[in-house]
């Protein structure tokens, strides 16, 4: 487990340590709501604008959300970048390039995270129309809404 | 509250990849004493410290306990912060409370890192936690440990969304980000304690390194170093007894936007480098010093850039001109050492960021500035009568803002 090198001592961090952190009822509402091929938000009632993803307070009004709202499965892209290095358990790597953009559904005030893939990067525009793109066999709950492509 | 004064600033000798011919407690220490000599204290004079690093960067639970008797702290109060890449001046503000309640006349401040000991992308994987569950949630599969690099290039994808608004917003290129980078790397060839020198940078060397998340390239990013700080403050009476010269504090804020979804959009924010809680403590730091137009008051800036586009986008979030001007200021020059408001003339946190220091440096280094002590060809030709020091960190939504003066406020 542990031992010296040299001048230095090294020990080893056992890394397979997990933590378990449980999502909240407002995420697991949002996961159920993709299951559905639906993008959930709430909107506050203070400022009338609708969060997604979802979350308990509204920060700016200190508002407790509870109207939920179904977004559109279009929406617009915001900002992205095209990313040259990925990470795999601690080591960096050169990968792929691959995109990742800011999604502003219809209707909400916040843009999601997530994957681009259909549009090749030079021809990406802030503004442009996306369109989610659903994955209903994912393995995971939150891979069900796979990414978006150019509408 | 009561005026408080910088009397002391000490860094260890050399900021650099690995200090191999030291421990974390025995580089800490080179700091220590260098404050001491330079201002003439010992640690006798010292009634209590604040201690700062970032939080998992090397696995040391308590660095503060551990280093007690190297820092001359034993039997005396301490308390350690880690606010994130503002944890040096958050230790600093705290230093600063100490005084200027009165409870304490003269605090010293301790920082490092020694990144080469631990392992940042590890620290950071983990500090992010919160929001990987957020990410989780949008569809970004982070499992397998690929942490922030999910995001395209660890915290440089994290922040590329914030390059790239910046740019869209300002009318600024890539090729600005680039000049900033050489004119910073430049700059820190005359700073004795910075990492990344080149006297000869050129915005085209910097455009010719590897693209890592456009539009952040290799040669914008900070590197990992490993080095300390130490900051020693004083009341006004013990300053009038024991200090030749001092730098004055002004005022200090601090503001944090939503960490939900904090590295990319700050919460309820939705242009990813608004920066609202570097606008807001920027805007509580000008009332508290009594500063009406800051675009004139201000006579040196250093900002907290981990990436070379942000010292560009602060001078604009911080007040210090207009939206869309800072890299025509950079075009004319004005912010050389020798312009009409140098940034970051120590080369900033892009040439040397030993993160818990980060912060911290930016106000020693306006302090050193106002006192004339800054080494090594880096010390401005202009009077600096009021500097200012940002500080930006927790989960890329938290700012802090020093502001110094070569004389106490008048009240």
């Amino acid at each position: 487990m542990e031992g010296l090198m040299g001048s230095y001592f090294t020990p080893a961090v056992p890394m397979d340590f997990g933590y378990n952190y449980r999502l909240g009822a407002y995420l697991e509402r949002y996961l159920d709501g993709l299951k559905e091929k639906k993008i959930l938000g709430v909107r506050c009632s203070g400022c009338g604008k609708v969060l997604v993803p979802p979350r308990m307070y509204c920060g700016g009004c200190r508002l407790r959300l509870e109207e939920w709202v179904e977004l559109g499965t279009e929406g617009e892209l915001v900002e992205f970048t095209v990313g040259h290095v990925s990470m795999s358990k601690g080591r960096l790597s050169q990968a792929e390039p691959f995109t990742i953009g800011l999604v502003r559904p219809d209707g909400a005030a916040l843009p999601l995270l997530a994957r681009i893939r259909g549009a090749d990067p030079a021809a990406l525009r802030p503004g442009m129309r996306m369109r989610a793109v659903w994955d209903p066999d994912a393995e995971n709950e939150y891979l069900v809404l796979s990414h978006y492509e150019p509408a | 509250m009561r005026d408080v004064a910088i009397i002391g600033v000490g860094y260890c000798p050399v900021f650099v990849s690995k200090r191999n011919d030291v421990s974390i407690p025995e580089m800490i220490s080179e700091a220590v004493w260098s404050a001491y000599r330079n201002c003439g204290l010992t640690p006798e004079d010292m009634d209590a410290f604040t201690f700062g690093n970032m939080h998992t960067f090397e696995g040391v639970n308590m660095p503060h306990l551990w280093s007690a008797d190297h820092i001359t702290a034993l039997g005396k109060p301490i308390m350690r912060i880690a606010t994130g890449g503002t944890t040096g001046m958050s230790a600093f503000h705290c230093a600063y409370y100490h005084v200027a309640s009165g409870l304490y006349d003269t605090v010293m401040t301790v920082t490092f890192e020694k990144h080469s000991e631990g392992d940042a992308q590890v620290g950071l994987a983990g500090i992010i936690t919160p929001e990987i569950m957020t990410m989780l949630s949008l569809g970004i599969d982070l499992t397998g440990g690929s942490g922030m690099c999910g995001l395209g290039g660890g915290s440089a994808g994290g922040i590329s969304f914030q390059a790239t608004s910046y740019l869209h917003r300002s009318g600024a290129g890539i090729e600005h980000i680039d000049a900033q980078a050489a004119l910073e790397r430049r700059n820190a060839a005359k700073n004795p304690y910075a990492h990344l020198k080149d006297p000869e940078c050129t915005a085209e060397k910097i455009a010719a390194t590897p693209m890592v998340s456009y539009p952040i390239r290799f040669g914008h990013i900070c590197p990992t170093t490993d080095g300390a700080t130490v900051c020693i403050l004083a009341s006004a009476e013990k300053a009038a007894k024991v200090a030749d010269k001092a730098a004055w504090i002004h005022a200090v804020a601090n503001c944090t936007s939503d960490p939900t979804t904090g590295n990319l959009i700050e919460g309820l924010i939705t242009d990813p480098a608004e920066q609202m809680s570097c606008q807001i403590a920027a805007k509580k730091a000008y009332e508290r010093a009594g500063i009406e137009d800051p675009k004139k008051e201000i006579d040196l800036v250093e900002i907290y850039n981990g990436f070379a586009h942000q010292t560009l986008m602060y001078l604009e979030k911080l007040g210090l001109c207009e939206a869309g001007e800072a890299h025509r200021m950079l075009e004319r020059g004005e912010t050389e050492i020798d312009g009409r408001l140098p940034v970051n003339a120590s080369g900033g946190v892009v040439s040397t960021n030993s993160i818990g220091t980060s912060a911290l440096n930016r106000v020693t280094e306006c302090a050193l500035q106002i006192m004339g002590k800054a080494e090594g060809g880096h010390q401005v030709p202009k009077k600096v009568r009021k500097a200012l020091a940002h500080g930006w960190g927790g989960l890329m939504q938290y700012n802090t803002v020093t502001i110094l003066g070569d004389a106490p406020l008048k009240r």
